[in-house]
């Protein structure tokens, strides 16, 4: 699928990907591409291996076999090097990960400043509009303790849209908020979407996936078992074990 | 028998010894502590080989008596053409030993920040170094602080291990009054009551920081 040809215009392809962590092989074989702008929601029962392929698609987990293309770059042929790819790529992780040493305005302005060293100043007023398209300019001084859960995330989500990455990786961005909250995060990421933000989305949530996702992709055991609208996928799931996990997630 | 009297007369030279024992005390520390620093980095990310040096110097340190190491800087390294003045071989002796303990609290420290943390400075696209710069150590900060106090109220105590190369410390001066008055009950409880004036504000300290972390 991914030879030099098929992955113009592509910007990212992942084929046949592999990882193990010791002898356990966690992902086994995954292969897929994105165009620009294209949004995928990716699905799967726990420990279906979503969020090792979505880490190795960054470097956070090094894949063990396979080859990624980033860009229309080889990621592993050294043309794109590790740190170069992190830059270019966004992540938004389930427990947030907020640096709580720093206020809100510092989390977001600190990658500029220290890994493109853009001047403070400049870094803090972008800090402060990105904030503001969060809907956190009045806690631009607060800590992280001193926030809710919704609020913390979306400090993550601008301090990831700093660095301006091409795509945006999230791990179940709202699986650790409260249920009232949630919206407020799922907001956030369908504007970002409608402005043409390319983006991986793991969740479990029906409606966000209905109303942004271009493709569905449903993970079990390490291996993509069905791929396609979010209609298709949801409305006639052509697998078992792909019926069996939306009729446990639309119970619950 | 005790007596105040003896204490008070002799004051001034307890207070000397005790400035002798506070300031290689403080000197050793800023030593230690930086040293410490480095040592238990280079043991956590300095590769196979630096981590196993280092390891070896932290449980040889710390399986060791600490007097080992002062009477071996000070009587054992002139053999070898190393000649320190008392103070700096204390000090250095004193350092190298506090190193230890210290790079094993800055380990501790590091570990106890989730791994999440540096993985969010990773994915921003920082390197190790920068990751450690500003995203680990400043959240270790809070977490060192107590246990370096402590350290550094044990410090106060083991300064005392100098009078064994005659270096005239608190404890060395009291020892001179016992001599001189042929009462040496009364001096080293003086030099008790010194000490303990310098370790409880620092205990103290590091109790309520420790409450104010948790
Ligand atoms: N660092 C690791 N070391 C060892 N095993 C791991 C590691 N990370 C993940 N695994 C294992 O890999 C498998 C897939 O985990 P992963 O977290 O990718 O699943 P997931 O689909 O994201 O699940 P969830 O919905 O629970 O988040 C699991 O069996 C997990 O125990
Ligand atoms: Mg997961």
């Amino acid at each position: 699928m991914a030879d030099g040809m098929t992955a113009q215009g592509k910007l990212l392809v992942v084929d046949d990907l592999h990882k193990s962590f010791g002898s356990l092989e966690v992902i086994k074989g995954v292969s897929f591409d994105m165009d620009f702008k294209e949004r995928l929601v990716l699905m799967g029962p726990s420990g279906s291996g979503k969020s090792t392929l979505v880490r190795c698609i960054n470097w956070i987990e090094p894949p063990s076999a396979g080859r990624v293309t980033f860009d229309g770059k080889l990621v592993e042929s050294g043309k794109y090097d590790i740190r170069r790819l992190r830059e270019d790529i966004g992540m938004v992780f389930q427990q947030f990960n907020v640096f709580p040493h720093l206020t809100a305005l510092q989390n977001v302005a600190l990658g500029p400043v220290v890994v493109k060293k853009t001047a403070r100043k400049e870094a803090e007023a972008e800090a402060m509009e990105l904030l503001a398209k969060v809907g956190l300019s009045h806690r631009a001084d607060h800590k992280p303790a001193q926030m809710s859960g919704g609020e913390q995330q979306r400090v993550a989500i601008a301090r990831a849209l700093a660095m301006h990455p091409k795509l945006m990786l999230f791990d179940e961005p709202t699986s650790s908020i409260d249920v009232e909250l949630i919206h407020e995060v799922l907001d956030v990421m369908v504007r970002l979407a409608d402005e043409g933000m390319t983006m991986i989305v793991v969740t479990h949530e029906m409606g966000f996936a209905k109303e942004v996702a271009d493709r569905v992709i449903f993970m079990d055991q390490g291996l993509i078992i069905e791929s396609g609208s979010p209609c298709e996928v949801f409305e006639h799931p052509q697998q078992e074990r792909t019926l069996s996990f939306l009729s446990k997630v639309l119970l619950a | 028998m005790f007596k105040w009297s003896i204490i008070f007369e002799n004051l001034p030279f307890l207070l000397a010894g005790a400035w002798t024992t506070l300031s290689l005390t403080v000197v050793s520390m800023i030593f230690a502590t930086v040293a410490g620093l480095l040592v238990g980095l280079l043991n956590m990310f300095g590769g196979r080989v630096v981590g196993a040096v280092t390891r070896f110097y932290i449980e040889a340190v710390r399986g060791t008596p600490a007097l080992l190491l002062v009477l071996l800087v000070y009587y054992a390294l002139p053999i070898i053409g190393v000649n320190l003045p008392q103070f700096p071989a204390a000090a250095v002796s004193l350092a190298v030993c506090y190193a230890a303990y210290i790079a094993e609290v800055f380990r501790a420290a590091v570990e106890s920040i989730p791994k999440g943390q540096s993985e969010a400075a990773f994915s921003l696209g920082m390197n190790r170094a920068q990751a450690l710069r500003h995203v680990i150590l400043p959240q270790t900060f809070r977490r060192v602080l107590p246990p370096l106090a402590n350290e550094f109220a044990a410090l106060i105590k083991d300064t005392s291990l100098v009078a064994f190369i005659s270096m005239e410390d608190l404890l060395f001066k009291a020892k001179i009054i016992g001599a001189r008055t042929y009462n040496i009950m009364s001096p080293l409880i003086g030099a008790a009551l010194i000490y303990l004036i310098m370790t409880t504000p620092v205990m103290q300290w590091s109790r309520s920081l420790e409450k104010k972390v948790e």
